[in-house]
C-alpha cells in the first residue's frame, strides 16, 4: 500500500487524532475537500506568512525553514496538540533523511498570537520513526478501527462519513 | 458539504469565458456576472451554453464539473473534470460488492423497496398500499436485476395511474413516455430527474466510489454512470413526483410553461426557468438528520447517500437507502 517514504504529515497527524481517520483517508475518503473548517484552514494559510514560500520535500510539506534550521508551522487552531507535535517532529525526520540538521519544530497559532517551541532531540527522533512504522500498520489493517465516541468526533471533518446511518 | 461553493443554474443561453481566476458569464440582453471560481462547486447549464478550452482548464483545477441539461429536457451529458476522488481499494471493494451474487442482489433489491417506499409517500399511502405489498413480495423472490426491475416498472404503473387521478387532465401523464416526452407531465418529470440525475453524479464524484460500477443498473450500462442510475431511484420521487403534484396542487404550472405539438412536449424558456428555480430551491431545504444530529439540505443527502454507500463497500456496515424520514 504505501512505503515509509510516502508518510506525510498529514497521515502523522490522522495518527494521533483518530487511526479510524488515518485507514479512511488511505483508502481515499477525503471529505476535507468538502469541509468548512478545513476551507478555513487554508484561508489562514493564505493569508498570514505570505513572505514565506512553502518547502516541499515529497509527501511532507511544511510552512518554511528558517536560518537556524528551525521548522515552522502555522495552525489554525487556538490550542496545541499531540497531533500538531507528531507533525512537527516528522518533518524534523524528514529534513535529517535529506541531510538538513534540524533544530525542532515552531508551532504558530495566529489565533491566540502564540507560539511552541520543540526541539528535535534524540528521543523525538526516536518516536517520529515509531510514529511512521505506526502508520504502516493501520494502512495494512484489513479492517477499519472503530469509531471514537459521539463526543470525540465532534469537529471531524469525517463526521458525515462515519455517523450517517 | 462547502459553505462557500455553490452550484451555479445557467437558466438563460449564454457563454462562459475566463478572466484570471473567475469565470464570467455573458449573456444577450444582459449584464456579464463575474463569478470568482472558487465560489463555484459546480454548474448546471440548463440552456445552450458555450465555453472554451480556457474554462476548461480552469474548472478542471478547481474539479468543478459542468452538467448540461439539453433543449428538449433530456440530461446530455457533463463536462466531468479528470481528477476524481475514486481510490483504488474502494473501487476494488465496491466492484467486489457488485460481484457478488448475494451482497449485489441485496443493494438492489434494497435500493427497489426504498424507491417504492419514496414513491407511495409522495403520491397516495393508501391508494399504493396494495401495489407496495405486491411489489415488496416479488422483491423477495427476484434473483436478478431484470426481475427487480421488472417488479419496479409494474409499481411505477400503477403509481402512475393513481397520479393521474390527481392531475389536471392537461397535466397527466398516461404511462411514462421518454424520449421525447410525448405530454406536458412527461416533460416536467424527465426534466427533473435529468437535474436530479445530474446531482446524484456530483455527489457520488467527490467520494471514492466509481461510478460506472453499480448494483441494481447493469454496470457501464449504456456507457453511462450506472452507480448514478442506482443511486438516482431513491430521490426521483422525492423531486419530480412530488413536485409535479404540489405545483399541480398550487396551479403554479401554466400551458405557457410548456412548448408541444400533437406527439411530443418540452418545457418552454419561461417554463424551464420556474422549474429550475423551483427544483433548486427544494435541493436547498433542510431536514433534521436524525444519525448526525443538524439539519442538512436535500442536496447533501444525496452526497450522504453516496457516503453511506462507500461505507457498505469499505466497510461491511449494512446499507439501508435513503426513505423520506419526514
Ligand atoms: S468522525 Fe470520529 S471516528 Fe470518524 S474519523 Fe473522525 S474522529 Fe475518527
Amino acid at each position: 500500500m504505501i512505503g515509509p517514504d510516502d508518510v506525510g504529515g498529514v497521515h502523522i497527524k490522522y495518527l494521533y487524532h483518530c487511526r479510524r481517520q488515518l485507514w479512511l483517508y488511505l483508502r481515499g475518503i477525503r471529505p476535507e475537500h468538502l469541509s468548512a473548517t478545513v476551507q478555513l484552514g487554508e484561508a489562514v494559510h493564505d493569508t498570514s506568512y505570505t513572505r514565506n514560500t512553502p518547502v516541499d520535500l515529497g509527501a511532507a510539506k511544511l510552512d518554511f525553514i528558517d536560518g537556524q534550521h528551525w521548522v515552522h508551522e502555522v495552525k489554525s487552531s487556538t490550542r496545541t496538540t499531540p497531533a500538531d507535535q507528531a507533525q512537527g517532529r516528522h518533518y524534523c525526520h524528514r529534513l535529517y533523511l535529506v541531510g538538513i540538521d534540524a533544530q525542532g519544530t515552531v508551532l504558530h497559532y495566529p489565533k491566540t498570537r502564540r507560539t511552541q517551541r520543540h526541539p528535535y532531540t534524540p528521543e523525538a527522533a526516536d518516536q517520529a520513526l515509531a510514529d511512521i512504522a505506526d502508520v504502516l500498520a493501520v494502512a495494512t489493517a484489513s479492517t477499519s478501527p472503530d469509531r471514537l465516541t459521539r463526543t470525540a468526533c465532534r469537529g471531524c471533518s469525517f463526521t458525515d462519513y462515519c455517523w450517517t446511518e | 458539504m462547502p459553505a462557500a461553493a455553490r452550484t451555479y443554474w445557467l437558466t438563460s443561453p449564454c457563454r462562459i469565458r475566463r478572466k484570471d481566476e473567475s469565470l464570467i458569464i455573458e449573456r444577450d440582453n444582459a449584464d456579464n456576472v463575474h463569478i470568482p471560481v472558487t465560489d463555484v462547486r459546480d454548474i448546471v447549464a440548463c440552456a445552450e451554453t458555450d465555453l472554451n478550452t480556457a474554462v476548461v482548464s480552469l474548472l478542471n483545477r478547481h474539479r468543478i464539473n459542468v452538467h448540461l441539461l439539453s433543449y428538449y429536457g433530456d440530461y446530455a451529458g457533463s463536462l466531468l473534470t479528470s481528477d476524481t476522488s475514486t481510490s483504488g481499494e474502494t473501487v476494488l471493494a465496491q466492484a467486489r460488492a457488485a460481484q457478488d451474487p448475494q451482497a449485489g442482489l441485496a443493494i438492489a433489491r434494497s435500493i427497489v423497496d426504498a424507491c417504492a417506499f419514496n414513491v407511495r409517500r409522495v403520491v397516495d399511502r393508501k391508494l399504493l398500499t396494495r401495489p407496495y405489498a405486491v411489489l415488496q413480495a416479488s422483491v423477495k423472490t427476484s434473483t436478478n436485476q431484470a426481475q427487480l426491475m421488472g417488479a419496479e416498472g409494474t409499481f411505477r404503473r400503477s403509481a402512475w395511474e393513481v397520479m393521474d387521478t390527481k392531475l389536471p387532465d392537461w397535466l397527466q401523464l398516461a404511462g411514462r413516455s421518454r424520449r421525447p416526452p410525448k405530454n406536458v407531465g412527461n416533460a416536467f418529470i424527465s426534466y427533473v430527474n435529468g437535474i436530479t440525475y445530474a446531482r446524484v453524479l456530483t455527489a457520488v464524484r467527490l467520494t471514492p466510489l466509481h461510478s460506472g460500477i453499480a448494483f441494481l443498473h447493469g454496470t457501464m450500462e449504456r456507457q453511462r454512470h450506472s452507480l448514478v442510475l442506482d443511486l438516482s431511484e431513491m430521490f426521483k420521487p422525492l423531486m419530480a413526483e412530488r413536485l409535479l403534484l404540489r405545483m399541480s396542487r398550487r396551479n403554479q404550472l401554466k400551458e405557457h410553461h410548456f412548448d408541444r405539438d400533437t406527439n411530443q412536449a418540452m418545457l418552454s424558456d419561461a417554463g424551464r426557468k420556474l422549474v429550475v428555480q423551483t427544483v433548486r430551491d427544494e435541493f436547498a431545504v433542510t431536514v433534521a438528520h436524525r444519525s448526525l444530529n443538524r439539519n442538512v439540505a436535500y442536496d447533501e443527502l444525496l452526497y450522504l447517500e453516496a457516503l453511506a454507500l462507500t461505507r457498505h463497500c469499505l466497510e461491511g456496515t449494512t446499507y439501508k437507502p435513503f426513505r423520506i424520514w419526514w
